[in-house]
C-alpha cells in the first residue's frame, strides 16, 4: 500500500502547488515532494522483489533506477528554483507542479510489472513533460513541445501495437493485465514471428522515451528550448523509463528463439543512433543540441551493449545509471552558462573559464566524464562493451562503434575546449556577461565524483542490484 | 455485415491516397469514425454492456464528432484548403497504398492466429500503412495530424480484432484517443500559428 500512499501524497502535492498561488509554499510542496520520493525509495530498497497493488514490483532494475531518479531529485529541484525565480507565480507554479508530476510518474514507471500499466505511465509522462518543455511560452518552444507530443504519441501508439501483439500470443482476457513474470513462464510457446514484431513495435515504440535511433529526433528538438533542469531529467531519467520498457521485453523473450534477432535489431539501432550522434555533433552550433547529441550516442552504446549480449548486459546497465549523473551535470551547468553568456550558440559563446572558473571546471569535467575518458566511471562500462564485442567476434560493429567515438570526442571536445578558453567568434554578438554565484556547481561537482568514484569502486550493493537485473537473461 | 463495413473502412483508407482538399480528409476521419462505431456494436457482442456502451460512445463522440470538429477549427484558422502543393502527388500515392493494402494482405496471411480475425488484422495492417504514408509524404502540420488519427483508427482496429477476449486492451486503446483528441488537437493545434504550416524554427 506504500506505494498508492506514494501516488496520493505526489498527487495532492503536485494539485497544491497550482492551488496555492505563493511561492513560498509551492518551494515547500516541492521539497516535502523530494523528500517523500526519497523516501519512498528507502523504502523500496527494504522491499526488494516483492509486489505492491498487483501491478508494482520492487524489482532490481526498476528500483535501481528510482534510486537514481531520488539522487537527482534535489538538485533538479534547486536549479528550477533557480532557473524559475524571475517568473510570474503562475508559471512558476505549474511549472513545479508538472516536475512533480513528472517524477511521480517515472517513478510509476519503474516499478510497473505490466506491461499495459507500464504504458499508461509512459503515456503520463508525455503530458507532464510537455508542460515543463512549454514553460518558456515562446514559438520556439511552442514548436519543441507540438513535436514532442505529437512524435510521443506517434511512439506511444506503436509501442501500444506491440503491446497488442503480446495479447495476440496470449489471446485471453487477461493479458494485458499479466506481470512480466507471468508471461515469461509462457512465452516459450508464442510464435516466433509475433515475438518478433511485437519488439521491433514495443522498440520503435519506446525509443520515442529512450531518445534511440529512429525516433531521436524527438527529444533533440525538446533539449533545444526546455529549461535546464527539465532537459536534465529529459536526458537521463526519462530515457531511463524508455530503456527500462525495452528491457523488459528484451528479457522476456530472451530465452526464446527470437534473442539473435533481437540483438541484431538492437545493434542495428545502437550503431545508426552512433552514426546520426557523430554526424550532427561534427556539425553543431548549438550547445544544448550537441549535448542532446551526446544523449543519443550513449543510449547507441546501451542498445549495443544489450546486443553484444555476455558482460554488455551488465555494461548497459552500469552506462546508464553513470550517463544519468554526468548528463544531468552537465545540463544543470547550462542553466548557469545561460545567465553568463546569454545564449547557448556556440560561435557566440567564449572566455567561460575567465567569466565563470567554477562552470568552466564542471564543463570540462563533464566532459571527460561523459566521453568516457579516464578516470570517468564510463569507460569501465564502453571497455566491457568492447570487451564482449570481441569476445563475439563482432569485429565490424567494434570497429565502427570506436571510428564514430572518435568523432564524437572529437566534436565535443572542441567544442568545449572552444568555449572554455577561446575568444567568442562574432564580438559584436557578446552581451554583458552575468554574475553567477559558483556555489550553484556543488551538486554537479558530486555528481561528477560520482561518476569518477565509481571508475574505481563499484559498491557492492551496486553491483549486487545490476546482477539481480540481468540474472535470468541467458548469456 | 461487419465485413462489409470493414471493406467500406478499407475504401475510405484509399480515397484518403487521392483526396485533394483537407475538407474531405475531415470527412473520412468523421466517416472512419462512423464505421468504428458500426464495427465494434455488431463485433462485440461477448463484451459486457457497460463496457460497449463505453465504446460506442468514445467513437461516436470523439472520433466521429469531436475531433472532425477541432480539425476544422485548425483548417478554418490556417486558411489552407488543398494538401498537395507540399507533398506527394496523389496519383504516386494511390499506387503505395495499393502496394500497402497487398503487402497487408500478405502478412495478415502469414499470421495467422486462432484468437484474431485475419480480415481485421489485414485492414487494421493498411491503416498503419496509410497513416505512416501521410505522414512521411506530407508536409502540412494538419496532414500529419490525420496521418496521426489514421494511426489511432489502425490502433482502434487492432483492439477491436481481439476485443472479445480482451476488452482491457480497448478501454486502454480509447484513453490514448481522448489523451491525443484533448491534447494535441484542441491545444496545440488550435494555439499553433494560423499562418504556420510547417515547423522548421528548430533544426541544426
Amino acid at each position: 500500500m506504500a506505494i498508492l500512499l506514494f501516488f496520493v501524497i505526489s498527487v495532492l502535492l503536485s494539485i497544491s502547488a497550482v492551488l496555492f498561488r505563493n511561492r513560498t509554499v509551492t518551494r515547500i510542496i516541492t521539497l516535502a515532494f523530494a523528500l517523500v520520493l526519497i523516501l519512498f525509495t528507502v523504502y523500496s530498497w527494504t522491499r526488494l522483489n516483492q509486489t505492491d497493488l498487483t501491478y508494482f514490483t520492487y524489482d532490481s532494475t526498476g528500483v535501481l533506477l528510482l534510486t537514481v531518479l531520488a539522487i537527482l531529485t534535489l538538485p533538479t529541484v534547486y536549479h528550477g528554483f533557480i532557473y524559475t525565480s524571475g517568473d510570474t507565480d503562475k508559471r512558476y507554479n505549474i511549472y513545479h507542479a508538472g516536475l512533480i508530476a513528472l517524477m511521480t510518474f517515472m517513478a510509476g514507471a519503474y516499478l510497473a510489472n505490466t506491461m499495459t500499466v507500464l504504458w499508461i505511465f509512459v503515456e503520463a509522462t508525455t503530458l507532464a513533460v510537455a508542460v515543463l518543455i512549454y514553460h518558456d511560452r515562446t514559438e520556439m518552444s511552442l514548436e519543441a513541445t507540438w513535436k514532442y507530443v505529437f512524435i510521443c504519441s506517434t511512439g506511444i501508439a506503436l509501442a501500444y501495437l506491440g503491446i497488442l501483439f503480446l495479447g495476440f500470443i496470449y489471446g485471453r482476457g487477461d493479458a494485458p493485465n499479466l506481470s512480466f513474470s507471468s508471461f515469461s513462464l509462457i512465452i516459450s510457446n508464442a510464435s516466433p514471428l509475433y515475438l518478433k514484431i511485437s519488439f521491433i513495435f514495443v522498440l520503435v515504440g519506446f525509443s520515442t522515451k529512450m531518445g534511440l535511433f529512429p525516433m531521436h529526433t524527438v527529444t533533440i528538438d525538446a533539449h533545444s528550448v526546455a529549461p535546464p533542469p527539465v532537459s536534465a531529467l529529459i536526458s537521463t531519467t526519462l530515457m531511463n523509463v524508455g530503456f527500462l520498457a525495452i528491457f523488459r521485453v528484451y528479457k522476456l523473450f530472451a530465452s526464446t528463439s527470437v534473442l539473435p534477432f533481437m540483438n541484431h535489431v538492437l545493434m542495428l539501432a545502437g550503431l545508426l543512433s552512433l552514426l546520426i550522434s557523430a554526424g550532427y555533433m561534427l556539425k553543431a552550433k548549438h550547445l544544448k543540441r550537441m549535448l542532446a547529441y551526446s544523449s543519443l550516442e550513449n543510449m547507441g552504446l546501451v542498445a549495443i551493449a544489450l546486443g553484444a549480449g555476455g558482460a554488455g548486459y551488465y555494461a548497459a546497465l552500469l552506462l546508464i545509471v553513470m550517463h544519468s549523473f554526468a548528463k544531468s551535470s552537465l545540463f544543470y551547468q547550462m542553466g548557469q552558462l545561460s545567465r553568463v553568456l546569454h545564449t547557448f550558440k556556440l560561435d557566440d559563446c567564449g572566455r567561460y573559464m575567465k567569466l565563470y572558473p567554477a562552470g568552466a571546471m564542471v564543463l570540462l569535467t563533464g566532459m571527460i566524464c561523459i566521453l568516457a575518458i579516464p578516470p570517468s566511471g564510463l569507460f569501465i562500462s564502453e571497455l566491457m562493451i568492447f570487451r564482449g564485442l570481441v569476445a563475439n567476434g563482432q569485429w565490424f560493429v567494434l570497429i565502427a562503434s570506436v571510428i564514430l567515438l572518435s568523432f564524437v570526442i572529437y566534436a565535443m571536445s572542441t567544442r568545449i575546449m572552444h568555449i572554455t578558453f577561446s575568444d567568442p567568434r562574432d564580438e559584436s554578438k557578446v552581451q554583458q556577461p552575468g554574475a553567477v554565484n559558483p556555489v550553484e556547481t556543488v551538486s554537479q561537482f558530486m555528481l561528477l565524483a560520482i561518476v569518477i568514484l565509481l571508475c574505481f569502486y563499484q559498491p557492492p550493493f551496486l553491483v549486487e542490484m545490476i546482477n539481480q537485473g540481468i540474472a535470468i537473461i541467458p548469456r | 455485415m461487419v465485413n462489409y463495413l470493414i471493406v467500406l473502412f478499407a475504401i475510405t483508407l484509399m480515397y484518403f491516397s487521392s483526396a485533394d482538399r483537407l475538407i474531405t480528409y475531415v470527412k473520412l476521419i468523421a466517416m472512419q469514425g462512423l464505421l468504428l462505431c458500426g464495427i465494434a456494436i455488431f463485433e462485440l457482442k461477448e463484451v459486457n454492456t457497460a463496457n460497449l456502451l463505453f465504446i460506442v460512445a468514445e467513437t461516436l463522440i470523439f472520433k466521429t464528432i469531436l475531433l472532425p470538429y477541432l480539425l476544422n477549427r485548425i483548417i478554418r484558422r490556417s486558411g489552407v484548403t488543398k494538401v498537395h502543393r507540399l507533398a506527394m502527388p496523389g496519383f504516386y500515392l494511390l499506387i503505395f497504398s495499393i502496394f500497402g493494402l497487398l503487402i497487408s494482405v500478405i502478412l495478415a496471411n502469414i499470421l495467422v492466429n486462432p484468437f484474431i480475425n485475419t480480415i481485421y488484422l489485414a485492414i487494421a495492417l493498411f491503416t498503419l500503412v496509410t497513416g505512416l504514408l501521410l505522414i512521411v509524404t506530407h508536409k502540412l502540420i494538419i496532414s500529419h495530424l490525420i496521418g496521426f488519427l489514421i494511426i489511432e483508427n489502425a490502433v482502434f482496429m487492432f483492439s477491436l480484432a481481439a476485443g472479445n477476449e480482451m476488452p482491457m486492451l480497448i478501454n486502454v486503446g480509447i484513453l490514448l484517443d481522448i489523451f491525443v483528441g484533448v491534447l494535441i488537437l484542441g491545444f496545440f493545434g488550435l494555439r499553433l500559428k494560423p499562418h504556420t504550416n510547417e515547423l522548421a524554427m528548430l533544426k541544426d
